[in-house]
């Protein structure tokens, strides 16, 4: 058998991520744009290609596609154009797209994201804008089409080929989410499909110039089957090489059951989809004062929120990115701070604890209004210990809407011990069964005391305050030297 | 009644001596007898014009506000949507088509209390210059019952030249109203583009196409002018201006001839144009417009390219027939194109197809691109001699039907209306005297971008002058 090194083969990776822009009405009609609606209901004659129907272009999806490229540091484009890319599909109401073709709105701009605690630059291509297709949608003896999808606006943000590994990869697609959340461009909801992904690759040998024949998967519906996805054809990639046989190129697309990328259609040409300009729509003209006051008017962006999170509030790098990256985790966090000044605290209690809990519940973090800054300041205050605080938490969780302070009061078993008078039997009693640990702890070896408070913790079943348990332990090792 | 104009038509409407009832009537009455000759129709809309009719007679009776053309019968061509009803664009593949929606131009109209008597054959989707190449039946010129009446817009010049009604409106792509309006004896304008909204119109090639009137005088083409002549948020192409009307007090008009471009013309065509030169009476200047040689395959191929795409949208899938053969998503699409698009609808489809396809776009779609640049910037320099170019409207008058058979000898008919549609600029054919074997010819005249007030007003004076005998006997 012949050996597959696959570190000599270095992967090269380009993103397309359509975005579906939360406009009210559709790109080139005033049809609403919703999802979920019965089929064929947020239609017009002009998601439907009726002959004489014409175009005309929502402004709100213009500012949504300008407010992404000043976001992401691009150049703005003073002049763009629509093209209509022509191909048959009954899902394209008039056999062919409106898109931009070869001059888009949005050229350029830059990506920083934190890759595996290590923060790196990627670069977009460009962003166009362009309308959505509808659905086609199969039963048992026909298939109909559902145009309430046709004519969404859609921005398509291209990467230049500048990711080379599967994290790399979700980590700048996470980033691209996280920015149109921020910026209240899109819903991003993979699994409704308001943000799509599908990825052009190829491996080359490390040090090689140019670039061996790509292949395109689509069908990558959520980041973690994206990183599947890209693992698995680069390992099929690398076998092929190594087994000289040839990569053809092609669309593929991800199989859930079998974990690896399937052939869906080869590409012996480019497709030709004869561009050209679109002759129903007027350029699009844009001014520098537009440009500027859409610049001005940006809310805070992820990546300026994980510089404050780690100067101001001296977050740890991985945590200020697992809160950023998380636009509604972010926000819960932000309205948290109002209540809780400890941020380091409450961002552990957010990203670690409750999101754990979360994981496999139906209630998400909304519903738990204050109550979590609640009960970091339970802890800071010293009404509860940290042991108890979990206690509380799995509580919180069958009752989000409940303030933890009431939960904490109704359950005696939740008082902290403060007096010493309670605590002193406990210590006796640990002291008396540990005497090894006392002569460790009398020869230099710091860590039996950690054991012992541990074992005191354990007595108490986590409720002896810890401050009252270090004061009473070491008075009481130090006295009977 | 039939030889009453349009404005004189709504006036004696207005005044009661005439109900839009009788108007229609009358209308109709003379369609039902001379249409079955001529075949200007597709479609009438009796039921729809008389009750329109009714409630323009009770909005007068009660003293309410009438609009400017109110009760005067229209005849809308047949890729204009009328809401609720047929739509054909004169092809097989859209027999069931009934429009959803009004096009602008029919709610402006029908704003201004005209009523839409009918919808007129037309070549298949407009493309043609004979109206042969509808999928329906031949249209027959008035003056001369074994000769076309032009195209695209046939029917509806017939129906102005026949009298079944004062006004109607055709499409105008390379001279589909002015050619037919010249071999039919009747007024035809071609705005400025963006001048008249193309929503509802059934698109042929976007960046071309424009709607105007052919009506049996000048004046009437303005006022509907006035009426069509507005801003339509439903067209992006659509000049964000209000219709300007003509400034009485200008200079002697200088009318640039470009004498070498039109070297060529028949004998007959010429004299008739040397003639309707004097009788314009204003100082002619010799302008160079040589780049014009080129515009019949411009006009093919940037016409074919934008018509390749706007026709892709007939699949049989969503629309008008779907082939009964077909069990394949490909035999639908295959099957319902070759069983309803006629010859020539197939030929520009492949040529526009051919033309956009990648490594020949440079050599074609964008070379032509180029030149239709050239083409707007020569004007541009000759409006600078001159106020108004003139042209005859065709090298011919009303040719034999089925004489002509060469696609490319059809083609022609259009050498000197395409210019004005490849750059945009407003051009109207007036009527302007008849050949040996009494056909009517037309006169050109073509104006600089948004003076289509000055181009009308050009040709009002000429028919004034000319003061011709324009109703056909039939």
């Amino acid at each position: 058998m012949t050996e597959i090194r696959y570190e000599q083969w270095e992967p090269v990776i380009g993103l397309e991520i359509h975005i579906q822009l939360n406009t009210k009405s559709k790109l080139f009609a005033s049809s609403p744009n919703r999802f979920g609606d019965e089929p064929n209901t947020n239609i017009s004659e002009v998601c439907t290609g009726q002959p004489g129907a014409l175009p005309v272009l929502n402004k709100e999806a213009v500012k949504k596609a300008v407010q992404f490229g000043c976001a992401v540091g691009a150049r703005v484009a003073h002049f763009s154009k629509f093209d209509r890319k022509s191909y048959f599909y009954p899902d394209s109401p008039r056999n062919f797209q409106i898109t931009q073709f070869d001059q888009p709105i949005v050229v350029g701009g830059t990506i920083t994201c934190d890759v595996g605690g290590a923060i790196k630059h990627f670069q977009i291509n460009r962003a166009h804008l362009e309308d959505d297709a509808g659905m086609l949608k199969h039963f048992t003896n026909f298939a109909g089409v559902d145009y309430n999808r046709a004519g969404v606006p859609l921005i398509e943000v291209v990467s230049e080929p500048c990711i080379h590994t599967p994290k790399e990869a979700v980590a700048y697609a996470m980033a691209v989410k996280a920015i149109a959340e921020y910026l209240d461009i899109s819903d991003c909801n993979m699994e409704e499909g308001s943000l799509r992904i599908d990825a052009n690759i190829s491996v080359r040998l490390k040090g090689e110039k140019t670039l061996r024949t790509k292949v395109e998967i689509k069908n990558m519906n959520s980041f973690h089957n994206m990183e599947m996805a890209l693992e698995s054809e680069i390992r099929r990639q690398c076998r092929a090489y190594t087994l000289k046989e040839e990569i053809k190129k092609g669309t593929y697309r991800f199989d859930l059951e079998k974990k690896e990328t399937v052939l869906m259609r080869e590409k012996e040409d480019a497709d030709d989809y004869r561009y050209f300009p679109e002759p129903d729509l007027v350029p699009i003209v844009l001014t520098d004062a537009y440009i500027e006051e859409i610049k001005k008017s940006l809310p805070e962006l992820p990546a300026e929120r994980f510089k404050r999170y780690i100067t101001e509030l001296h977050l740890p790098e991985y945590s200020a990115n697992q809160l950023v990256i998380d636009k509604a985790l972010c926000n819960y966090f932000e309205e948290s701070l109002k209540i809780c000044p400890n941020a380091k605290s409450l961002c552990n209690w957010l990203t670690v604890e409750f999101t754990g809990r979360l994981k496999d519940s139906d209630k998400s973090l909304s519903d738990f209004s204050g109550n979590i800054a609640r009960l970091v300041n339970l802890i800071d205050k010293g009404t509860i210990t940290g042991r108890i605080a979990k206690d509380v938490a799995d509580e919180m969780v069958l009752n989000p809407d409940k303030n933890p302070e009431e939960i904490v009061a109704a359950n005696p078993d939740y008082q902290p011990m403060h007096d010493t008078s309670d605590i002193e039997p406990i210590i006796d009693q640990v002291l008396l069964e540990n005497p090894s640990s006392i002569a460790d702890y009398r020869a230099g070896k710091t860590k039996a005391f950690g054991f012992l408070v541990g074992q005191v913790m354990k007595l108490s079943k986590g409720k002896a305050s810890p401050s009252v348990v270090n004061d009473l332990l070491t008075k009481k090792l130090d006295l009977s030297l | 009644m039939h030889e009453i104009p349009a404005h004189v038509l709504t006036a004696r409407f207005k005044k009661g001596e005439l109900s839009a009832k009788e108007i229609v009537e009358a209308s109709l009455k003379r369609m039902a007898l001379h249409d079955p000759k001529i075949g200007a129709f597709l479609s009438v809309l009796t039921e729809r014009a008389l009750k329109k009719a009714e409630e323009i007679d009770k909005k007068r009776d009660q003293g309410k506000s009438l609009g400017k053309l109110a009760g005067v019968p229209i005849a809308l061509k047949d890729n204009i949507h009328v809401k609720g009803e047929l739509t054909t664009c004169g092809s097989k593949f859209l027999s069931n088509y009934k429009a959803p929606f009004d096009a602008t131009v029919t709610r402006l109209l029908e704003e201004e209390d005209a009523i839409i008597i009918g919808k007129t054959n037309m070549d298949e989707f407009a493309m043609g210059s004979s109206t042969e190449n509808s999928a329906y039946h031949n249209t027959k010129n008035p003056w001369d019952l074994n000769s076309t009446p032009g195209g695209s817009s046939g029917g509806s010049a017939a129906a102005v030249a026949a009298r079944f009604c004062p006004i109607a409106l055709g499409s105008d792509t390379g001279g589909s109203i002015r050619q037919p309006a010249a071999f039919s004896g009747v007024v035809g304008f071609k705005p400025t583009y963006g001048r008249v909204s193309r929503y509802g119109l059934v698109a042929f090639a976007s960046s071309l196409d424009q709607i105007g009137p052919l009506t049996t005088n000048v004046q009437d083409a303005a006022l509907v002018m006035e009426i069509l002549g507005k801003h339509c948020e439903k067209d992006s192409t659509s000049l964000p201006l209000p219709w300007r009307a003509h400034n009485e007090h200008t200079k002697e008009l200088r009318i640039g001839v470009p004498k070498k471009f039109l070297e060529d013309l028949p004998s007959e065509t010429r004299e008739n144009f040397e003639h309707s030169l004097k009788i314009l009476g204003a100082q002619i200047v010799d302008i160079d417009l040589g780049i014009l040689k080129n515009s019949i395959a411009v006009y093919y191929i940037i016409a074919s390219a934008e018509a390749s795409t706007n026709l892709a949208r007939f699949d049989g899938i969503r629309y008008g027939i779907r082939s009964p053969r077909a069990k394949t998503l490909e035999e639908v699409y295959d099957f319902s194109k070759q069983e309803g698009f006629g010859t020539e609808v197939k030929q520009r489809i492949l040529l526009g197809t051919y033309v956009l396809s990648s490594g020949y776009q440079d050599a074609y779609y964008r070379k032509a691109q180029k030149v239709r640049t050239l083409i707007i910037e020569q004007f541009r320099k000759a409006f600078l001699q001159c106020d108004l170019v003139a042209m005859p409207t065709s090298p011919f008058t009303a040719f034999p039907l089925n004489s002509i058979a060469d696609p490319v000898q059809m083609y022609l008919q259009d050498i000197y209306t395409i210019c004005a549609n490849i750059a945009g600029l407003p051009a109207v054919s007036v009527p302007s005297g008849f050949s040996k074997d009494k056909k009517p010819f037309g006169l050109q005249l073509i104006g600089p971008l948004l003076k289509d007030a000055e181009v009308l007003h050009a040709a009002h004076i000429f028919e004034k002058t000319a003061n011709l005998q324009l109703t056909p006997n039939l």
